[in-house]
């Protein structure tokens, strides 16, 4: 029996365990180190470990994903052998100075670095040739492995064929910054451009408050949340969408006494915590909610008997809200109030309109605006996910404009902003930060010749310069050979090659079915990765690549407070995988180019960059005068033994205690010299502390907004944040609107974020896969409706595509909206056409709009259940990928 | 030495995040099937239409909440009592773990124990479960769970100091009567948390994830 | 359909049936010899008897297959101040062991009649305290379905009901073994197969009694306890194995029932034996059949209290 079960574990190995490791190594008779080398070379580095030597040495290990956390990780490592992870402990817990714990996927880190899904060596598709071979196969085809000489050889020779006869206008890099370097000397590429995790908030927070959208600087320190007194979370979901202590740190906002309210389709596992009150709004209606509330504040404020709006701050620090605040040359009908009235539209936006198209009871909506306004200190926040949608460049706009009109901006204890759970914090990039890592001091190659000017996109005008894709437009480009380059201009473009160095383009932006037809039309594609993901299933070339943990090391940007984690060398290279930026100094080689001006400096010495030149804020006066100094002391020792040049220096803390701990965090405490509140010298002296905007205040009126939406050619928008349905949003889901008659697809679907992935990174890990089994979730109305029980397996079908998914019936989400959560691997059964996996941007089309945004929360669509003919297994139990069958 | 060890569970605060789940897994290498801490949602609510205002609808206490749950290293453990070879055992610490050198894998304990902690490992034949991580508590560290908790709703010790410290209350839906193996375990309640065995309301996980 | 326990099945009901005999042809040797004399009471039974053995034995294999690691088997037995199993466990091996003993014994005609019938009885008191041991190991306060009456009821009714028409089907081959190869006893044998023939279906008749109002009874005090996986494990059996508890259910009544009333009357009328012994294989077959569904849904349908 027992041997049985060995032989079965053999053949069923998923994992390259300790046990199972040794097992082998002593069935095989074999030595410690498995073939391709997992032997470890590092003892000689280090110093004695703290922890249980025999048990092995801890290292601070990479979790350097797009979570926007990026915590600190540490590995167990023996033999080479990762035994066992932890989470942060370097120090003891309290709400005011937390340890910097990590969620469920970083914590399986070590399953993906080691799975045996990983890739191995370099491949290419069977049926491949140069200028194609059978493209249609693209996505189902065999592997056959080849050497890495041949590998590179193909990539060089294809690319070079390429550029020839169709010219480097015909090559599409969506990702990978190391080989964009190459491509940038070779003549440029495509480059491609999206508004991904910000939303309209890109053109339309640049424009109207002159702040980026990843910028938080519009957040109050996290001291300050616990002087909140009314906290509203606008379509935030931290618990899913930023694991680690977000949500921990908004508890002591609770905690304090704060009332909280969470406004989301759902009622989601952050709401559960947090929410004193939950209000049901459909998806990609915000815009219309706000607009009620705005309107009934206009309508029942009294300055002197029952005084709702800021007026003070609304005429000092904003241009736009009423005719006798109109900037020079605006006319004079086009300010807000009047809009909002619907003096000239005959449309008042009033609660009962607003009702009409958010779904939310009018009462409430007209009681949360004077809730909002009479309450002293509120922090009103938005998650960039309302900003995910179609036609919504106005929304940004709109958001601010009524914390304007709150004046619950530059305030303690108030503050109105965006993307508030970034980086495992909150706000995190609010204010200078108290850490910040120093430059690599790897010198750019100088600019893509194909993207023109260096211009920022979201607020160039005329137009975008150069050849530059937008994400909705790119796989119409591929496939129609016409793009829109700007308003009225058409253009023609001819892609032939498609490298994807990096990121996960074809999983991830809208309109995956066109992305497949994309692959299948070009000649060449090409792709790097560590496991066999959607870029890569569909290329002709796959590269194996290293992961952060097989090389020497990695300073990933983590939140304000610590700025960077320095992670250290695990494991030697699995197999033959090699690191991103070899491959393109490689290639550069076989095209003719430096590959000494491709990779200049050794990663050791870049890391020696950063950890030197990082800096610390000293901390002995407040913030805003504080300056900074070194934060790492470093001696000719530690610069002798890494092998780099540089120079000693004083600081905060050794060298190697930096590299043993992974971080650096200060001690915090309220009222300490850390405390920031967004744009208090703003609202103070608007003249003296201008915002980064045309007039220096904030634009309620924004004409560079609607100038640059215009100028895109999808959409026109009015100055004044106007509401514009969106394509694919609430309105469209009936095919008369006036008599409220359902058409084809009567579903409102949108993409939650789910905690078995970031974003689509980790979808691959079976532990993982059994934690959250990525179900479709559904309102029991709809799904009665339809003759759908729970766990029963549904067909999702929008305009773009279909998917099956196991429905989870629940009340958490309203009526009339579904989720499918975003981020799953896209398997289609190519015999039905259906998506197995439930990939949202199957259900998402490529439909540009406005600035350009990738509107995936607006998304209609069709339910039912599912009969066959495919057998839907649960996802945990689904075969790893591994292309290629020896070991 | 303490007495009797015990966990304890904020529910009022656990955002169904998991990683204390996965932690356990990462820690004693569990394939993915066995999970010797998981996460159960439970809740329940409608949605009734609008009394006055067609097309509306209005959320009718709706409700969930998390609860996560490993082994309770019970005062009176079923496992221990019906397990033939004597492989399920409690310490003088009150912990209660699986020697597996002597399970026969019978699954005698898996039928017996409501909390479903013994689980079968099927790849080696034998019972499993969780051990309080011993291997840590023996050398003065904590449960890898309870280091791991991004809430922090998880925490452990003497059970009758955490009684004292959070009450007395062992059991919310979906966690079975207290008093079938008197569990060592304390738990803070969700604010919307039903009584044992009196919810209106179900296990919503899917039931592929049970 | 949960064909996990299959083992189970297999072992519970060989080893009860093994008892049953046991028990059963202890009974009848004694009644037997009453009537015809050790010898021909021996020679009636000591077949049968050897037949018990095998039974057993594939029942203790089949055991075997339940185990996910079998080869820590002999610490099975370390519990017995509180597992159920162990002490199943310590008379499964008593009964089996004692039981050998004493057939090696009978066949060999070791030792005097009233040491052996000494040994029998004991060996008869260790079987049926593990038939009750086994039943105990199911009243788990987890397990509503298990945990009633109704269990031990169920198992006693199988070891008697299962065991006494397997001694007749032992019985009517033992027969046609005399008639071919000890003629001159036949009548003797014939008297007494029909004797003991007759009390098993009296007896089968009264069992499939109890049976078909414990079984329904049961079902509704599970179904009205309130205990929700109780009602449960009632709405599983109804919902996906009917058509097999309907099955079980009519075997049970045809072959206990109809049948037993037909070999009732057959051996107390003296109707032809070939009909006899087709009605005692099939009332057997019918009863093992109905058994083995039985057990089946026993463990298919239980459903466990908590998570």
């Amino acid at each position: 029996m027992s041997e049985k079960n060995f032989l079965a574990r053999a053949l069923n190995e998923t994992v390259l365990t300790r046990r199972s490791f040794l097992k082998w190594s002593a069935a095989l008779g074999g030595t410690a180190a498995l073939a391709g080398g997992l032997s470890y070379g590092l003892k000689s580095m280090e110093a004695a470990a703290q922890e249980d030597e025999s048990e092995g040495e801890w290292i601070s290990a990479a979790c350097w994903h797009n979570c926007g956390g990026r915590c600190p990780n540490y590995a167990l490592v023996k033999d080479g052998v990762v035994l066992r992870q932890k989470s942060d402990d370097t120090h003891e817990d309290s709400p005011d100075f937390p340890q910097q714990r990590g969620c469920a996927r970083g914590r399986s880190q070590r399953k993906q670095v080691f799975g045996a899904d990983r890739l191995k060596y370099p491949m290419k598709r069977k049926h491949w040739e140069p200028g194609g071979g059978r493209k249609e196969l693209r996505g189902q085809d065999e592997w056959v492995r080849i050497s890495w000489d041949e590998a590179l050889d193909i990539v060089a020779s294809e690319i070079k064929r390429i550029k020839e006869k169709y010219g480097n206008e015909a090559i599409l890099c969506p990702g990978g910054a190391e080989i964009q370097r190459t491509l940038t000397l070779y003549g440029g590429y495509v480059s491609t451009y999206g508004t991904t995790s910000g939303g309209t908030l890109h053109s339309s927070k640049t424009s109207c408050l002159g702040f980026g959208a990843y910028n938080s600087v519009m957040i109050n320190d996290r001291m300050d949340h616990r002087n909140v007194d009314l906290f509203v979370h606008w379509g935030a979901n931290g618990a899913s969408s930023s694991g680690g202590n977000p949500v921990y740190n908004y508890l002591q906002n609770k905690k304090q006494g704060a009332r909280v309210i969470f406004i989301d389709p759902f009622y989601t596992d952050t709401a559960q915590v947090l929410a004193d009150e939950w209000i049901p709004i459909r998806p990609a209606t915000d815009h219309a909610m706000v607009l009620g509330m705005a309107y009934t504040l206009i309508t029942e404020d009294d300055p002197v008997n029952n005084p709702l709006i800021d007026w003070d701050f609304l005429n000092r620090c904003t241009i736009g809200f009423d005719a006798d605040h109109m900037p020079e040359g605006a006319d004079p009908k086009d300010n807000f109030k009047d809009y909002v009235l619907g003096t000239y539209d005959g449309v008042p936006k009033t609660p009962e309109w607003a009702s009409e198209i958010c779904g939310v009871d009018p009462d409430r909506i007209r009681s949360l605006a004077i809730e909002i306004a009479r309450t002293r200190n509120v922090a009103l926040c938005m998650a960039s996910a309302t900003a995910r949608v179609m036609n919504a460049d106005s929304w940004p706009q709109m958001f601010f404009t009524f914390g304007a009109m709150t004046g619950h901006i530059g305030r303690p204890g108030s503050f109105t902003g965006d993307s508030y759970y970034h980086q495992n914090w909150s706000g995190l990039r609010c204010g200078p930060p108290i850490i910040k890592p120093g430059s690599s001091g790897v010198p750019s190659v100088g600019m893509n010749p194909l993207e023109g000017e260096n211009v920022d996109v979201w607020t160039v005008l005329p137009k975008v310069p150069g050849i530059r894709l937008n994400d909705t437009q790119m796989w119409d480009a591929v496939v129609t050979g016409k793009y829109l380059a700007g308003k009225d201009d058409l253009r023609d473009i001819n892609i032939q090659l498609i490298y994807h160095g990096g990121g996960a383009t074809l999983q991830t932006r809208d309109g995956m079915t066109r992305g497949i037809e994309a692959h299948r039309k070009v000649e060449f594609v090409v792709s790097h990765s560590q496991i066999l993901t959607t870029n890569s299933k569909y290329a002709d070339i796959v590269l194996p690549v290293t992961t952060e943990w097989e090389r020497y090391g990695t300073i990933t940007a983590a939140n304000r407070e610590i700025g960077f984690v320095w992670a250290s060398q695990i494991t030697e290279p699995l197999y033959e995988a090699k690191d991103d930026i070899w491959i393109a100094a490689e290639i550069g080689k076989r095209l003719g180019l430096d590959p000494d001006v491709i990779n200049p400096i050794p990663l050791k010495q870049q890391i020696f960059n950063q950890i030197a030149g990082a800096a610390i804020l000293k901390g002995d006066v407040p913030y805003s005068k504080s300056e900074y100094e070194p934060l790492v002391t470093i001696t000719e020792e530690d610069i002798k033994e890494m092998g780099v040049e540089g120079q000693p220096q004083q600081g905060r803390i050794p060298l190697k205690e930096l590299k043993k701990r992974g971080y650096y965090q200060v001690p915090r405490y309220p009222g300490d010299n850390y405390e920031y509140v967004a744009l208090m010298d703003f609202r103070e002296d608007p003249e003296a502390n201008p915002l980064p905007t045309d007039s220096g205040k904030i634009e309620i009126y924004c004409k560079k907004l609607a100038d640059v939406v215009e100028s895109r050619g999808w959409s026109t928008i009015k100055p004044y944040p106007a509401y514009n349905p969106a394509q694919e949003g609430y309105e469209a889901t009936f095919a008369d609107w006036k008599n409220k008659i359902k058409g084809e697809f009567p579903l409102q679907n949108y993409n939650i974020h789910y905690p078995r992935r970031s974003h689509s990174v980790f979808d691959n890990i079976q532990q993982l896969r059994r934690a959250f089994p990525h179900e479709f979730f559904m309102n029991p109305i709809d799904a009665e409706a339809r003759g759908i029980k729970h766990g029963d397996i549904v067909q999702i079908t929008s305009k773009h595509g279909t998917v099956i998914r196991p429905v989870f019936v629940t009340s958490r989400i309203m009526p009339g909206v579904v989720t499918l959560p975003h981020g799953a691997w896209v398997e289609i059964d190519e015999a039905t056409g259906v998506d197995k996996a439930g990939a949202d941007n199957i259900l998402c089309g490529p439909v540009s709009t406005g600035q350009g945004v990738s509107g995936w929360n607006s998304c209609i669509v069709e339910v039912k259940k599912y009969e066959g003919p495919i057998q839907l297994e649960p996802d945990y139990k689904w075969p790893q990928r591994i292309p290629l069958k020896e070991a | 030495m303490a007495k009797q060890l015990g966990f304890y569970f904020d529910s009022s605060i656990c955002v169904n995040c998991k990683v204390c789940q996965v932690a356990c897994q990462d820690k004693n290498d569990l394939p993915p099937h066995l999970r010797w801490r998981r996460v159960l949602q439970y809740g329940g609510g409608d949605w009734l239409p609008h009394p006055s205002r067609p097309g509306l609808f209005i959320p009718n206490q709706v409700f969930s909440y998390a609860v996560s749950i490993s082994c309770n290293h019970c005062e009176k453990p079923a496992c221990v009592e019906v397990c033939p070879t004597g492989a399920m055992t409690k310490r003088s610490d009150g912990i209660v773990f699986v020697d597996q050198n002597n399970c026969i894998g019978c699954r005698y304990c898996e039928w017996a124990c409501p909390y479903s902690a013994p689980q079968y490992n099927d790849i080696e034949g034998v019972m499993s479960k969780c051990n309080f991580c011993m291997d840590l508590i023996d050398k003065g560290e904590k449960p890898a769970c309870v280091s791991a908790c991004v809430m922090r709703a998880l925490d452990f010790g003497d059970i009758e100091e955490l009684r004292a410290r959070y009450g007395n209350l062992a059991a919310i839906e979906p966690l079975p009567d207290a008093s079938i193996t008197s569990p060592a375990l304390v738990i803070t309640p969700h604010r919307h948390a039903q009584a044992s065995g009196s919810g209106t309301g179900r296990v919503l996980n899917l039931p592929e994830e049970l | 359909m949960d064909t996990r326990e299959w083992a189970l099945v297999i072992f519970t009901i060989l080893a009860q049936m093994s008892v049953g005999a046991f028990v059963i042809l202890g009974i009848v040797h004694f009644f037997a010899s009453r009537e015809a004399g050790l010898e021909e009471a021996d020679r009636l039974s000591t077949r049968a008897l050897l037949a018990i053995g095998p039974t057993l034995a594939l029942a203790g294999v089949a055991s075997f297959f339940h185990l996910g690691n079998p080869i820590n088997a002999p610490q099975a037995i370390n519990n017995l101040a509180t597992s159920w199993m162990s002490r199943e466990i310590v008379l499964v091996i008593a009964f089996s062991g004692l039981g050998a003993v004493f057939a090696f014994m009978q066949w060999r005609k070791l030792a005097s009649a009233a040491v052996r019938s000494t040994l029998a009885g004991v060996t008869a008191v260790v079987g049926l305290a593990m038939v009750y041991s086994m039943s105990q190991i199911y009243m788990l306060k987890t397990m509503p379905s298990w945990n009633s009456l109704a269990t031990p009821l169920q198992f006693f009714v199988t070891t008697f009901l299962l065991g006494s028409l397997a001694v007749g089907a032992a019985f009517v081959a033992n027969y046609a073994y005399v008639k071919r190869r000890e003629p001159a006893c036949a009548e003797t044998q014939c008297s007494l197969l029909r004797s003991s023939v007759r009390w098993i279906a009296l007896g089968s008749i009264v069992l499939l009694g109890i049976e078909m109002i414990a079984v329904p009874l049961q079902l509704a005090f599970l179904s009205a306890s309130g205990v929700p996986q109780g009602a449960a494990s009632v709405a599983l059996m109804y919902n996906r194995y009917g058509v097999l508890l309907a099955l079980r259910l009519a075997f049970a009544f045809v072959g206990a029932g109809i049948f037993a009333l037909f070999l009732y009357r057959n051996s107390l009328t003296g109707g032809r034996e070939q009909t006899l012994g087709a009605l005692v294989y099939g009332a057997f077959t019918l009863v093992l059949a109905a058994e083995v569904l039985g057990r089946f849904i026993f463990y298919a349908t239980h459903i466990k209290i908590g998570i």
